[in-house]
């Protein structure tokens, strides 16, 4: 568990005004720290002020709205929302494959290549040229679709498409070479290597999603993205590609990236979780925290919705209403309509990401700023067990 | 093999419908045309050829039409096709000088066409949105042109006025027919023309169904997938090309017909030796036996080369050899 | 029932002017005519002037005049021809999805082997059968073609039948007990619609090709004008050969227009069909003014900054927190 990730993820819309007296001095602080950080250190990927339109000009739809998200080295980040929360996208944008008429509007997404004796490599994807890109891609950045049949190429047998990627990337390697590393890298997934020989439609749902998994890890990446990579799967299948992968996290070190929108899922793979939704971050926590004590209603929603992993069973509450329109989002709070504990200024103003002092998780919610005087109702005041510093406790005891 | 087969039986009913269709239309149209055909020859051939073509037509009148139909099957697997009454000659071996014309002409420029048009396609359909696009229109032009209108005005500017080419016929009349350099050169040279013809007719049909389908491939997570893996263009490309131009080969039986229906008029257009050449002016005398003989010709040559278009969709598509396999 | 709305692309609004165009001279063409096409009164092959538009044939008759009269001739049999395969389609192809079972085996047995057979040569034999007297009867003609033109349609129009069956419009009314005919009119067959106009369009292009083709070997009637009659004197009397471009360019370019404007058409029901043909919605003038690229390529999202409109979170919706 990896607490220094959160570190700086306080308020950083470093565009907007402040939002409330008592974080005007946090926003300060990481203005600051923007100007000073030339030097990335343990930190793979920093994606500041991100905006993501749907269309152009009169038309356009904000899908992804001024969102920061970040993470260190070999830890793992999970991004949960319903589907339609941007978090998808979100990351489509950042590794530049989001699809017209996707556009990104604002936002740097810093990417950590690493150092050598020249210093550290740092590059952003939001300006990078298309072969600064495609030298970057897989090699540093992977990625693993929903569905591996579609994300496969159908008429194109597995071992070719190994031989294609390594190909590309590792002009040292001979043929044979890159044979027997297609070989280990099915291994690795427990697949057999005549799985190579084989077209991608006469395997099963589970052993196209290794196979993907076994694609994504071929050059060593820094970092892999998982898109849902276990949502198509049965929950059998599911578990077992989720212990395999974090069996393979452990043993190669690469961060991830992990989408889903099963949060309880999440509490128990990720490092720090953010929430999305309708397109702006709401909650940013570390799993544990998140799981034992969410703070902000729609988290607490999503745990809700789906069974815990492990631990008892409990009701299932879920979310009333649907996910919201982009195109005609609700003024305030884009949650409020289907927040249980609306207030009333939550319709008109829209809650800023709010770091909750000293403990290093941030929240949108208007419950949760201490001026306006509201009790925080019990199911979102809950204690973490393990790691709520005495600073967060008096906040909350405060507010 | 499962698929092959069935393919096989297919053709092998269209065969069979193609030749009872023939057999029938004579004993069933009005004006019965054969016993006026046989009433305008008498006194002209000898009653022997009148024999012979009645025999093609499957017999005597007085017989039932289910035995003259057997006679007519019998006959066509001895490979009779009856005697053309204007070249007065066994209709088999009349065509058989006239079909590797055409299947040289068409065939050449089938796969030239095909390939072309692909290529295109699969350009036109990645860049879509760019200038290129300014070039459908023109495309979708020359598409809806027929195949022998756009012959006669090559032939009028690029043969008849500028002398690029040679005007007419498959070959120089000064050169004697066999396997030699100068005889192969002018064969070559005189077949540019029409197959330039019949490539500009068809090309724009292969462009645009191409175009489509890749628009389709490209929108598919493979092809992002390619891009995340960070392969060079080309690569990515040919995936999506890949994939998009099974529908076309798939739809190749079908284009094959069309593509030989048009290319026959060319043949006219350029005096070209071939079935087309040889069937219109056995309509314009109406030489029925002719008429019949290539059009059973036409048919079968048309459905070989659908077959082969099959074959090669089996060896492109693993998916359709897996359910094969099952 | 999805709403027909044909996207309007400048593609197809060329179409539809195009065959507007031909469409009136179809019903107007032989009234507009300024001479008879048959009247041979004028100086033989007259190149183009102010009398003669078009110039005259080697039997002095004014080719504007032969253009203007035989679209009539060549536009009605396509219509007869693209009218007849497409109803002949649209029965066979939604039985055939539709009942399924051996019904479909048998239908789709029948136009796939209408399909392997060549249409023009099985055309010209049945033609060369026919007597003088049906030759010139549009009719007759345009019911021929459609019989070997039908068999495409009806294949595509089984494919999307047999995805709507399970649709739940049709389950529901099939539960309701609604008569399996009435189902296929009212509730199949409208959902059908952007296919079967494709695919009329498409017999309507095929049976203009088929039609002039065989007029141009000399199979229709020569007392009919058409486009396809007009190309057959000229190829017969030489002209490609003379330099008498006059006489063949003008009905050649005919067919070639009506065909192109079908095609166009063709285009915007296309990319109704298929959403993904669609264009990303905005001309390349537009793209520029917004600074956008003029084509948005795959895996390089474009970043355009000064589309960036006001953050939800505004200085107004925050004022009242502010001191």
């Amino acid at each position: 568990m990896t607490t220094e990730s959160t570190e700086v993820g306080g308020v950083v819309k470093s565009d907007t005004p402040p939002a409330a007296p008592s974080t005007d001095t946090t926003r300060q602080v990481v203005a600051s720290t923007i100007a000073n950080e030339g030097a990335m250190g343990e930190r793979i990927l920093d994606v500041r002020n991100f905006s993501v339109d749907y269309g152009w000009g009169e038309g356009a739809v904000r899908a992804v709205d001024s969102v920061d998200v970040h993470l260190d080295r070999s830890t793992v980040l999970g991004i949960a929302g319903e589907s339609g929360s941007g978090k998808s996208t979100l990351v489509y944008a950042i590794t530049r494959l989001l699809r017209a008429p996707g556009v990104i509007t604002s936002g740097e997404a810093r990417f950590n290549l690493g150092s050598n004796e020249d210093g550290e490599h740092v590059i952003d994807l939001v300006t990078a040229s298309e072969a600064e890109l495609r030298s970057l891609r897989w090699s540093s950045i992977s990625i693993v679709l929903q569905s591996a049949l579609s994300a496969l190429n159908p008429v194109v047998r597995v071992g070719a498409q190994f031989e294609q990627v390594l190909k590309t990337h590792r002009h040292d390697m001979s043929k044979v070479e890159r044979r027997a590393r297609a070989a280990e890298l099915l291994g690795m997934v427990d697949l057999n290597e005549d799985r190579l020989d084989r077209f991608p439609h006469e395997l099963s749902g589970g052993q196209r999603q290794r196979i993907m998994i076994a694609l994504a890890l071929a050059l060593d990446p820094q970092l892999v993205i998982m898109d849902e990579p276990t949502t198509a799967l049965d929950v059998v299948t599911q578990r077992e590609i989720i212990s395999e992968l974090f069996e393979l996290r452990s043993r190669f070190g690469f961060a991830m990236i992990f989408i889903t929108h099963d949060l309880s899922l999440l509490t128990e793979l990720a490092d720090e979780i953010v929430v999305m939704y309708a397109g702006a971050l709401v909650e940013r926590a570390t799993a544990r925290e998140l799981y034992e004590a969410p703070r902000h209603p729609y988290t607490l929603g999503l745990l809700d919705s789906f069974p815990p992993m492990h631990g008892e069973r409990t009701e299932l509450s879920g979310i009333p209403g649907s996910p919201p329109d982009l195109a005609h989002l609700p003024t305030g709070c884009s949650f409020h309509p289907r927040c249980p504990f609306a207030l009333a200024r939550c319709a008109n103003e829209t809650p800023p990401l709010i770091e909750i002092e000293g403990s290093g998780r941030s929240v949108a919610c208007w419950l949760h700023v201490g001026d306006d005087g509201a009790a925080v109702p019990v199911e979102l005041n809950r204690v973490s067990t393990s790691i709520a510093s005495p600073s967060e406790r008096v906040t909350e005891v405060s507010s | 093999m499962r698929l092959i087969v069935r393919r096989l039986a297919l053709y092998a009913l269209t065969a069979w419908v193609a030749i009872t269709v023939n057999f029938l239309l004579p004993h069933f149209m009005p004006g019965n045309p054969i016993q006026t055909m046989i009433g305008k020859l008498t006194g002209q051939v000898t009653a022997q050829e009148i024999n012979a073509i009645r025999l093609s037509f499957g017999g005597g009148l007085n017989q039932s039409l289910i035995s003259q139909y057997f006679t007519y099957i019998g006959q066509l697997a001895h490979g009779n096709l009856g005697v053309s009454i204007t070249l007065s000659a066994p209709v088999s071996s009349i065509v058989s000088t006239a079909i590797p014309w055409t299947i040289g002409l068409i065939g050449i420029s089938t796969i030239i066409s095909f390939f072309v048009g692909t290529v295109c396609g699969a350009l036109l359909g990645w860049t879509r949105g760019s200038r290129l696009d300014s070039f459908i229109p023109t495309a979708t032009f020359f598409q809806a042109i027929p195949y022998f209108f756009l012959a006669t005005v090559m032939l009028l500017v690029f043969a008849s006025n500028l002398h690029w080419f040679p005007v007419l016929g498959a070959y120089s009349q000064n050169l004697q027919p066999g396997w030699h350099w100068a005889f192969v050169a002018s064969l070559l040279r005189y077949a540019e023309l029409p197959v330039i013809s019949i490539v500009l007719g068809s090309v724009a049909g292969w462009m645009l169904g191409m175009r489509n389908m890749m628009i389709t491939m490209v929108a598919e997570d493979f092809v992002l997938m390619a891009i995340a893996m960070g392969l060079p263009k080309r690569k990515v490309i040919m995936a999506a090309a890949r994939n998009a131009v099974l529908p076309s080969i798939a739809n190749l039986s079908l284009a094959i017909g069309l593509v030989v229906s048009g290319a026959l008029l060319v043949e006219l257009v350029f005096n070209y030796p071939g079935v087309g050449d040889l069937l219109l002016n056995a309509v314009q005398s109406q030489d029925y036996p002719l008429i019949q003989g290539i059009f059973l010709v036409i048919t079968l040559t048309v459905l070989g080369a659908n077959l082969l278009a099959d074959l090669v969709y089996l060896w492109l598509d693993p998916r359709t050899r897996t359910e094969v396999a099952q | 029932m999805r709403k027909l709305r044909v996207p309007r692309s400048p593609k197809v609004i060329l179409g539809l002017i195009i065959l507007g165009f031909f469409g009136l001279l179809m019903i107007f063409g032989p009234y507009l005519a300024p001479y008879s096409p048959d009247n041979t009164s004028f100086a033989p092959l007259l190149t183009p002037s102010a009398h003669h538009w078009f110039g005259t044939t080697s039997l002095g008759q004014d080719i504007f005049s032969q253009t203007l009269v035989g679209a009539r001739a060549t536009m009605v049999v396509a219509l007869v021809a693209g009218l007849a395969a497409t109803m002949l389609s649209m029965i066979v192809g939604i039985s055939a999805g539709y009942i399924g079972g051996i019904t479909d085996d048998g239908l789709s047995l029948t136009s796939n082997v209408f399909l392997a057979l060549p249409g023009l040569p099985l055309l010209i034999v049945i033609d060369s059968y026919l007597p003088v007297n049906s030759r010139s009867n549009s009719l007759v003609i345009g019911l021929i073609i459609a019989l070997t033109g039908w068999a495409w349609g009806a294949r595509v129009l089984r494919a999307q039948t047999m995805s709507l069956r399970n649709r739940d419009f049709v389950e529901s009314a099939r539960i309701i007990g609604e008569k399996r005919i009435r189902i296929m009119l009212s509730e199949v067959a409208p959902n059908l619609l952007p296919i079967l106009a494709s695919s009329f369009l498409f017999t309507i292009l095929y049976s203009i090709g088929a039609y002039v083709t065989l007029a141009y070997i000399g199979l229709t009637s020569t007392s009919v004008w058409n486009w396809g009659t007009m190309l057959f004197w000229a190829q017969a009397n030489n002209a490609p050969l003379s330099g008498e471009w006059y006489w063949f360019v003008p009905p050649g370019i005919c067919i070639a227009l009506v065909g192109t404007s079908l095609a166009l058409l063709n285009f915007g029901i296309d990319e109704f069909i298929n959403p993904r043909l669609r264009a990303g919605g905005l001309s390349g003038r537009q793209r520029r003014r917004l600074g956008l690229p003029r084509r948005q390529r795959l895996g390089l999202t474009s970043v355009n900054r000064t589309a960036s409109r006001t953050p939800r979170l505004s200085p107004t919706t925050s004022n009242s927190v502010s001191p």
